[in-house]
């Protein structure tokens, strides 16, 4: 079997610029995801339960259904209502990150209640209001509970803006099939964009494993 | 100080506390004993409305914790609380769990609070431990300084949820003895516990609770020696 490096080497720069994309929409969508993720697992914890159903339906709705369905219907369904064309790019990132959002409010949820009902307490007995105890008592604690979980879903994430080639969004993968599709070979291509994925998510582990080292020692 | 009407408390269809009224002053100490299951530390919780109450009025100061424009934040924060399983914050050393109430609550700057706190220490003998993690401490040193805790805001009524219910009994003493010493300083206490050394040494008023009523209250020496109700001796009977 013959190995033609130079396919590589020639749609390199397109690789690479594939990678700024695929880095900007995973950063992208888990910051976010995160921020969405909290409000909606402050929502799913809400005492009224009226108010709650939304946000477990929207929980529901995007862990339930295939991330693929939900970016063809935001890139060809929600996105063409607000732009036209729509935008590859801003579909993708906002699929991913309604998709994430709906993870990391999973994962806020079991932190925030895996802390003891105490510690609450105890500020509460003290005058701390109910977002002054979250705020300084609640998140911290339940936060670093959160990095292993919230590391794992950074890295599902990555992976999957790789679906964001079908609806051809210029990505790491996008940039692969594109090889592929020129010169009908296969090994080349995908083998560079499976091993440029592997090298971004175990440098991330790497470093959440250093970060959580870190925290440890507080 | 304290004024209960008619408290009730339901948890679902398990009424636990059933019609409790009682009045607490000034400089009082009121030592709460009872079997467990009885509703003491629910009625202990009540009074800062850490439980929500059913029907009926708690009064601090006062005011009636479940009054519509009632900021409970204000009234916690002059009501200090005790637990059995202290509480303390893991992630926040002795000095900061000290402070941090009275600086996001009572808005005093850091170096104020931090000198409060190092008066605290000294009274409850854990200046060393200023810069220490909770992890670190032992149970009784951890109690002591939930206490510091609480007393660092001043409060005019102190709670003690069963706080030595969880210790070692060599441990035991030292809390005793932190609390006997605010007893005397003249703080409003209300103390549910098992400790009937305590009760007949410190308190002004012993209230023995049964099956979510009040029994019987009376002084120390009244309650222990000559009790007027059945169960109050048998659970005497028990514990003494």
């Amino acid at each position: 079997m013959d190995f033609r490096i130079d396919i590589i080497i020639e749609y390199l720069p397109f690789l690479l610029k594939g990678l700024v994309l695929t880095i900007g929409l995973s950063i992208g969508g888990i910051l976010i995801g995160s921020v969405l993720g909290f409000f909606i697992a402050l929502g799913k914890m809400s005492k009224v339960k009226w108010l709650r159903l939304p946000f477990i339906w929207y929980i529901n709705f995007f862990r339930g259904t295939p991330l693929l369905v939900q970016l063809f219907l935001i890139h060809f369904g929600v996105m063409p209502l607000f732009m036209s064309p729509a935008s590859t790019i801003m579909s993708a990132l906002t699929a991913l990150a309604l998709n994430a959002a709906a993870y990391v409010a999973e994962i806020f949820r079991a932190g925030i209640q895996s802390i003891d009902k105490g510690q609450e307490e105890a500020a509460r007995s003290l005058g701390l209001s109910t977002s002054q105890s979250m705020a300084y008592v609640i998140f911290p604690q339940a936060f670093k509970r959160m990095i292993p979980p919230l590391g794992n879903e950074f890295i599902t994430l990555l992976k999957d803006s790789s679906l964001a080639a079908i609806i051809a969004a210029p990505e790491l993968m996008y940039w692969g099939r594109a090889a592929s599709g020129q010169y009908f070979r296969v090994w080349e291509p995908y083998l560079t964009v499976a091993f440029t994925y592997l090298l971004l998510t175990l440098s991330i582990t790497y470093l959440l494993n250093n970060v959580e080292r870190r925290l440890s020692n507080t | 100080m304290i004024k209960v009407n008619n408290l009730k408390k339901k948890f679902g269809d398990l009424e636990v506390l059933k019609d409790i009224n009682i009045q607490i002053n000034e400089k009082e100490v009121v030592v709460v004993i009872g079997p467990s299951g009885s509703g003491k530390s629910t009625f202990l919780r009540c009074l800062n409305n850490l439980e929500e109450i059913t029907s009926g009025d708690v009064y601090i100061n006062d005011i009636n914790l479940s009054g519509h424009k009632v900021n409970i934040n204000e009234i916690r924060a002059d009501v200090g609380m005790v637990f059995q399983q202290f509480n303390l914050f893991p992630h926040k050393t002795v000095l900061e769990n000290i402070t941090l109430a009275p600086i996001k609550v009572r808005k005093k700057t850091k170096q104020e609070a931090e000198e409060k706190a190092y008066k605290l220490l000294e009274k409850v003998g854990l200046v060393n431990k200023a810069d220490a993690y909770p992890d670190s401490l032992s149970g009784g040193q951890k109690q002591r300084i939930a206490i510091a805790r609480a007393l660092a805001m001043d409060p005019k009524i102190m709670l003690f949820d069963e706080p030595t219910s969880a210790l070692d009994p060599e441990m035991v003493g030292e809390v005793l003895s932190v609390m006997k010493d605010l007893a005397r300083e003249g703080m409003t206490m209300v103390v549910v516990t098992h400790e009937m050394g305590f009760a007949r040494e410190v308190g002004d008023r012993v209230v023995f609770m049964d099956e979510g009523y009040i029994i019987e209250e009376a002084s120390p020496v009244t309650l222990f020696t000559s009790p007027k109700h059945e169960r109050t001796t048998a659970f005497l009977s028990k514990v003494l």
